[in-house]
C-alpha cells in the first residue's frame, strides 16, 4: 500500500510539469499579452511597460535563454518565466520560490494580489469558505449530492421497472442531461424560474441565502445525474441477475431487504467509483455555469484570467487543477480495494 | 456509520430544499439591501465552526426577520447597474480600464472634474492660473474640504498622489499622462535596477518642487502627516517643463485622486480591496466590495458640492443574455445594451423607449499611410474616401450601433465641428481618381487592406473593398493577419500596412488630446507618417495659448487643416448604448460615460419610486 501511494505520488511530479509545459506554450501562443489594451486606446507607454515586465520577470526568456548559454552562465539559462514560476528565480533583484514551494505566484492584472490572495482570501468580514475555491467547492459538493441524491434513486426505480414508463422518462432525463449543453439548460431555467415565476432573482445579490443557490446547483449537477442514473440502472440490472439474489429471495427475505442490502450495496461499486473524478471534474468544470451566474467562484476567475491574459492566474489554475483531479483519482484506487477486497492496488 | 452519514447527508440537503422553497414570496433583492452590514455581523457569529449548508439556513432565517420589521417600508431607492467585468484593480494611480474608472469617480474627485457638457469645471480645486507662458499652474482648493471619513483634505494630499503617479516604483499604466511636469519623465524612466539611490533621489527632489504644497503665506506646507493636518496647505503649484495650457484638464481624470498615504501604506500592495482604506473625497463612499457579487456606494455626506441622491449599487455580470433577462426582471435600473439584443430592443414598444444610444469617445477612420503608394498622393485618398458611403457602413455593417463622422474629434467633446468634406460622392470619387497623378485606376499599384482576422473585421473589410470596387473599379485586396502582428505591424511606421481601419478614444475632454497627442509630427499618427509643418505650427501655438477662446480657434484651424489634407478616411464613432429604466431621472448623458449611462454627473441622478412597479 505505503509503494503504490508513493509510486503514485512521484508519478504527480513528470505529469504536472508536462501538464506545465503544455499550459504554457499554449497561452503565450495565445496572442497579446497581460498589459495590452485595445489598439484605439492609449497603450500603456514603453517606459512603463519596461517597468512592469521587469516587476512580474516577462523581461526573460520564456523557455531557456541560449543567450545566457552562449556565454557560459548555466544558471542563466534557465532564468527563464517558465523555470523561474515552476521552481523560482530573482525577480526585481529578489529571489522567490516558484510553484514547487506552494508560491502561485503574483496576478499580472491585479496587482499586488498573489494567485493565493485572490482564490482562497474571503473578502473582507467573511467566513473562510466564502472564498472563490471555497465557493466553487461548495457548489460543487451540492451538486454532487444533488446528483447522487436523485441520480440513484432514479437508476434504481427504472431498472426495478424496466421497459416501463418509469424507465423510459428515466432514459429521456438522462439522455437530454447529457446532450443539452449547460449554458443552454442554465438560460431555460433562469427564464423559467427568474423570470416568469420570480421564484429566484436572474442576478443574485448576495449569495447568502441558500435559495439562489438551487438553479446552479441544478444545472451543474444535471450532467452528473444523468450518467449516474444510466449507470446506477445497468448496474443493477446486472447484480439482478445474479445467483445470490435468486438465493437471498429463494429463502424467502422481503423484497426490500433484497433491493436495498443485496442488490442496491453492490450495484453501486461502480457509481461510488465514480464519485471521486466526477467532484473534481464538477468543482473544476464549472466555469460556464459560474460566468452565467455571475457566481463569485474560482471557475470566473479562470475564465476572466485567460481573456485577460493573466500568466500566474491561468498556470496556477490549470496545475491546481490537474493536481486535484489525479488526487481524486488516486482516491478511487484506494476506495476500490476497500470496496472489493479482491482488487489489490499492487 | 455510513447510513448515518448518508442520513445527515441526506438531512441538510433536504433542510435546504424546505428552507429554501418555504420562502418563494420573498423578494431577495430587496430585502437585503435594507440592511446588509448588520445581517453580515450576526450570520458571522452564528457561522463559527457550522458545516456549509447549515449556516445558509440560518442566514435565511435572519433575512425573513430583516423583512419582518422593514416590511411596511416602500422600496428602498437604489440606482442598481450592471458593469460587466469585475475591476482588476481599483488603485487611482494604477488603474486604467473603464470599469475600474466607474468605480474611482464614484469615490474621489480631482482637482477639476468635467461636467455634463465635459467642459472642465472646478472639482476640489475652487480656481486656477497659469503664469503668462502656461508653464506654471496654480491650483486653489476649497478651504475646508474633508475626506469622507470627517478629516482633512488639503494640497499636500494631492502632492502625494501626483508624486505617487510618477514614482517609478508604482509604475501605473497612465503614469505618462502627467509627463508635462517638470522632471516627471526623467523621474519615471528611471530605470531601477541600475540607478543608485542617490541619483534617484535626485530625480525625485526635482519633480517634488515641481509639484509644490504652499500655504496661505506661500511658504511650503509641512511634510508627512502634519502636512496633511495643515488646514491652510490649499495652493498646490504645478511647475511644467513646456507651456501646457491644457494641463488642469488632466487634472480631472483619476490618475490625481487623492488616495490616503496612511491607508495605502497600512494596506500594503492589495490596500485597494478594502473598503476601509479606500476613504476618498468624492460624492460617494464606498460601503463593500465582494468580488464578482457586487459594490455597493452610498452618497458622501462630507461631499462639498451636491450630494448625491440614491446609493448606487454595482454588479458584475458578463453574459449579456443574463443581464438583459436580469432588466428585464427589474432587478437592474441601467444595463449595456449588447448588439446582439438590438433587434429584439428595437421591435419592443417598452424597452426601444428604454434605449439609450449615444455618441461615445472614439473616432474611426480608414488610416491611408502617407509614405506608402498610391497613397502618397492626395487625390487618391480623396478617392477612396469618397467612394464609402457612412451612412450605409453604420446601418449595414455596424447595425445601428455607431454614428457616421466626417471629422476627427467626437460630438460632444471640445472642439468638434462638423465637416460635409470627402463625404460619400461617387462622381467626385471617380473624377479625383482621374486628376491624380495616376490618371485611372489601372494604372494605380497593388493596394492591400490589411486586418486582424476575425470575423468581424472580415464582414467590415469586406464592405470596404466592394465598395471601392463598386465606385471607383479598384481591385483592393484583404489582407487577414493574425492579431498580435497586426497589433505589431500597426505600431511602427516602417511596418504599417498601406491601409488599415483604426481609431483613437479621448484620455481627457481637450482639443490638444485629439490634435497634439494624436496627429503631431513624433505623436500617435506617426504609424501612417502623417507629418504636415503646418500642422505642428498651429497645435504648438495652442498648446501655448493660455486664453481658451484663441487656443480653440487655433486648434479648430488645425483640424481644419487636417481634413483638408485627407489623410485618412474619416468612418464612425463609437456609440454608448444603455438601457435605462424610466424610473431613473436626471440623466446626464456624456460621450465620456465610463461604463454606464450617466457615469460622468452621478450626483444628478434620481429614482421616481412612483413609476417604479408595485410589485
Amino acid at each position: 500500500m505505503a509503494r503504490f501511494l508513493i509510486r503514485r505520488l512521484l508519478w504527480l511530479i513528470p505529469v504536472m510539469f508536462v501538464v506545465a509545459i503544455i499550459t504554457f506554450v499554449l497561452m503565450h501562443m495565445a496572442p497579446g499579452g497581460p498589459f495590452d489594451k485595445d489598439p484605439s486606446q492609449r497603450q500603456v507607454d514603453a517606459v512603463t511597460q519596461k517597468a512592469l515586465n521587469a516587476q512580474f520577470g516577462l523581461d526573460k526568456e520564456e523557455w531557456l535563454d541560449f543567450g545566457a548559454l552562449s556565454k557560459g552562465d548555466i544558471v542563466g539559462f534557465f532564468d527563464t518565466q517558465f523555470f523561474t514560476y515552476m521552481i523560482g528565480g530573482t525577480v526585481k533583484g529578489q529571489w522567490r520560490c516558484g510553484f514547487i514551494c506552494g508560491n502561485l505566484g503574483l496576478s499580472f492584472r491585479q496587482r499586488g494580489l498573489t494567485v493565493q490572495d485572490i482564490v482562497l482570501k474571503p473578502p473582507e468580514g467573511k467566513a473562510p469558505w466564502d472564498s472563490k475555491a471555497g465557493y466553487s467547492l461548495r457548489l460543487g459538493l451540492l451538486a454532487l449530492f444533488f446528483a447522487m441524491l436523485i441520480g440513484v434513486p432514479l437508476g434504481v426505480v427504472s431498472a426495478l421497472r424496466q421497459n416501463t414508463p418509469v424507465d423510459y422518462a428515466s432514459l429521456f432525463i438522462a439522455t437530454s442531461g447529457v446532450t443539452v449543453p449547460n449554458f443552454v439548460f442554465g438560460i431555460f431555467l433562469i427564464i423559467i424560474f427568474a423570470v416568469f415565476l420570480h421564484a429566484v432573482p436572474v442576478v443574485p445579490t448576495s449569495w447568502d441565502s441558500p435559495l439562489v443557490w438551487i438553479l446552479p446547483t441544478i444545472v451543474l449537477g444535471f450532467g452528473l445525474l444523468a450518467q449516474t442514473a444510466r449507470l446506477t440502472r445497468a448496474s443493477m440490472l446486472e447484480v439482478m441477475r445474479q445467483d445470490y439474489i435468486r438465493t437471498a429471495r429463494a429463502k424467502g427475505l422481503g423484497e426490500r431487504v433484497v433491493v436495498w442490502r443485496h442488490m442496491l450495496k453492490n450495484a453501486l461499486i461502480p457509481v461510488v467509483t465514480i464519485m471521486g473524478p466526477a467532484l473534481a471534474g464538477l468543482i473544476t468544470g464549472s466555469f460556464i455555469i459560474e460566468t452565467m451566474f455571475a457566481f463569485p467562484g474560482w471557475g470566473r476567475q479562470f475564465v476572466t484570467a485567460i481573456q485577460q491574459r493573466d500568466y500566474s492566474m491561468i498556470l496556477a489554475t490549470t496545475l491546481i487543477f490537474a493536481l486535484l483531479i489525479q488526487i481524486a483519482n488516486m482516491t478511487v484506487d484506494l476506495i476500490y480495494t476497500f470496496l472489493d477486497p479482491r482488487i489489490k492496488v499492487n | 456509520m455510513k447510513k448515518s452519514a448518508l442520513f445527515a447527508i441526506i438531512a441538510v440537503f433536504v433542510a435546504l430544499v424546505v428552507v429554501a422553497c418555504g420562502a418563494p414570496a420573498a423578494p431577495p433583492a430587496v430585502v437585503q439591501t435594507s440592511a446588509p452590514v448588520i445581517q453580515t455581523q450576526i450570520v458571522e457569529k452564528v457561522q463559527t465552526g457550522a458545516p456549509v449548508v447549515q449556516t445558509q439556513v440560518v442566514e435565511k432565517v435572519q433575512t425573513v426577520v430583516v423583512e419582518a420589521t422593514a416590511a411596511p417600508a416602500a422600496k428602498e431607492k437604489v440606482l442598481r447597474i450592471n458593469l460587466g467585468s469585475y475591476p482588476d484593480i481599483v488603485d487611482p494611480q494604477k488603474s486604467s480600464f473603464v470599469n475600474e474608472i466607474a468605480h474611482l469617480n464614484l469615490i474621489y474627485e480631482g482637482l477639476t472634474k468635467f461636467n455634463e457638457k465635459l467642459e472642465t469645471v472646478p472639482g476640489a480645486a475652487e480656481s486656477w492660473k497659469y503664469n503668462d507662458k502656461a508653464t506654471e499652474l496654480t491650483f486653489q482648493l476649497r478651504p475646508g474640504l474633508k475626506y469622507s471619513d470627517g478629516s482633512l483634505l488639503n494640497a499636500a494630499r494631492y502632492k502625494y498622489s501626483l508624486m505617487r503617479n510618477i514614482d517609478p516604483h508604482t509604475a501605473g499604466e497612465y503614469a505618462a499622462i502627467t509627463d508635462e511636469i517638470a522632471g516627471a519623465p526623467e523621474w519615471r524612466g528611471a530605470d531601477l535596477s541600475t540607478i543608485s539611490d542617490e541619483d534617484l533621489a535626485k530625480l525625485q527632489a526635482t519633480v517634488s518642487e515641481s509639484v509644490a504644497a504652499l500655504d496661505a503665506s506661500g511658504q511650503p506646507c509641512k511634510e508627512g502627516a502634519d502636512g496633511y493636518a495643515q488646514e491652510d496647505c490649499l495652493t498646490l503649484k504645478l511647475t511644467l517643463s513646456r507651456p501646457a495650457p491644457y494641463f488642469h484638464t488632466i487634472m480631472g481624470i483619476w490618475v490625481s485622486y487623492p488616495a490616503k498615504q496612511e491607508n495605502i501604506e497600512a494596506g500594503g500592495d492589495i490596500w485597494w480591496t478594502s473598503p476601509k482604506y479606500q476613504i476618498g473625497n468624492g460624492p460617494f463612499i464606498l460601503k463593500n466590495m465582494e468580488p464578482f457579487v457586487r459594490a455597493r456606494f452610498e452618497p458622501n455626506a462630507n461631499y462639498w458640492g451636491d450630494k448625491a441622491k440614491v446609493p448606487i449599487e454595482y454588479a458584475y455580470i458578463t453574459d449579456s443574455a443574463v443581464a438583459f433577462q436580469a432588466y428585464k426582471n427589474n432587478e437592474f435600473d441601467i444595463i449595456g445594451l449588447a448588439a446582439e439584443d438590438l433587434e429584439t430592443v428595437k421591435a419592443d414598444a417598452t424597452l426601444s423607449k428604454e434605449a439609450n444610444i449615444y455618441p461615445g469617445s472614439c473616432t474611426f477612420a480608414v488610416m491611408f499611410h502617407q509614405k506608402k503608394e498610391p497613397f502618397t498622393d492626395q487625390k487618391v485618398r480623396e478617392a477612396f474616401a469618397m467612394a464609402l458611403d457612412r451612412d450605409g457602413w453604420v446601418k449595414d455593417v455596424l447595425r445601428g450601433l455607431g454614428a457616421p463622422t466626417l471629422t476627427w474629434i467626437p460630438p460632444g467633446y471640445p472642439g468638434y465641428k462638423t465637416s460635409d468634406s470627402w463625404g460619400f460622392d461617387p462622381d467626385a470619387a471617380k473624377k479625383a481618381i482621374a486628376d491624380s497623378t495616376y490618371g485611372s485606376v489601372d494604372k494605380l499599384p497593388e493596394i492591400t487592406d490589411t486586418f486582424s482576422d476575425t470575423p468581424r473585421n472580415r464582414t467590415r473589410n469586406e464592405w470596404l473593398v466592394s465598395k471601392w470596387k463598386e465606385v471607383l473599379g479598384v481591385d483592393v485586396k484583404l489582407n487577414p493577419v493574425e492579431s498580435t502582428t497586426y497589433t505589431a505591424l500597426t505600431k511602427d511606421q516602417a511596418t504599417a500596412p498601406q491601409m488599415f481601419i483604426l481609431g483613437w478614444c479621448a484620455d481627457y475632454p481637450d482639443q490638444q488630446n485629439w490634435l497634439s497627442v494624436y496627429w503631431k509630427t513624433g505623436g500617435f499618427g506617426e504609424r501612417i507618417a502623417y507629418s504636415n509643418p503646418d500642422f505642428d505650427k498651429l497645435v504648438d501655438e495652442a498648446d501655448q495659448t493660455v486664453d481658451p477662446a484663441k487656443r480653440a480657434d487655433l486648434y479648430e484651424q488645425a483640424q481644419d487643416l487636417l481634413i483638408k489634407g485627407a489623410p485618412v478616411a474619416f468612418m464612425w464613432n463609437n456609440v454608448n448604448s444603455y438601457l435605462v429604466k424610466p424610473w431613473v431621472t436626471g440623466l446626464q448623458l456624456t460621450p465620456q460615460d465610463a461604463g454606464w449611462a450617466g457615469a460622468q454627473v452621478p450626483t444628478s441622478i434620481d429614482i421616481d419610486a412612483s413609476k417604479m412597479p408595485s410589485q
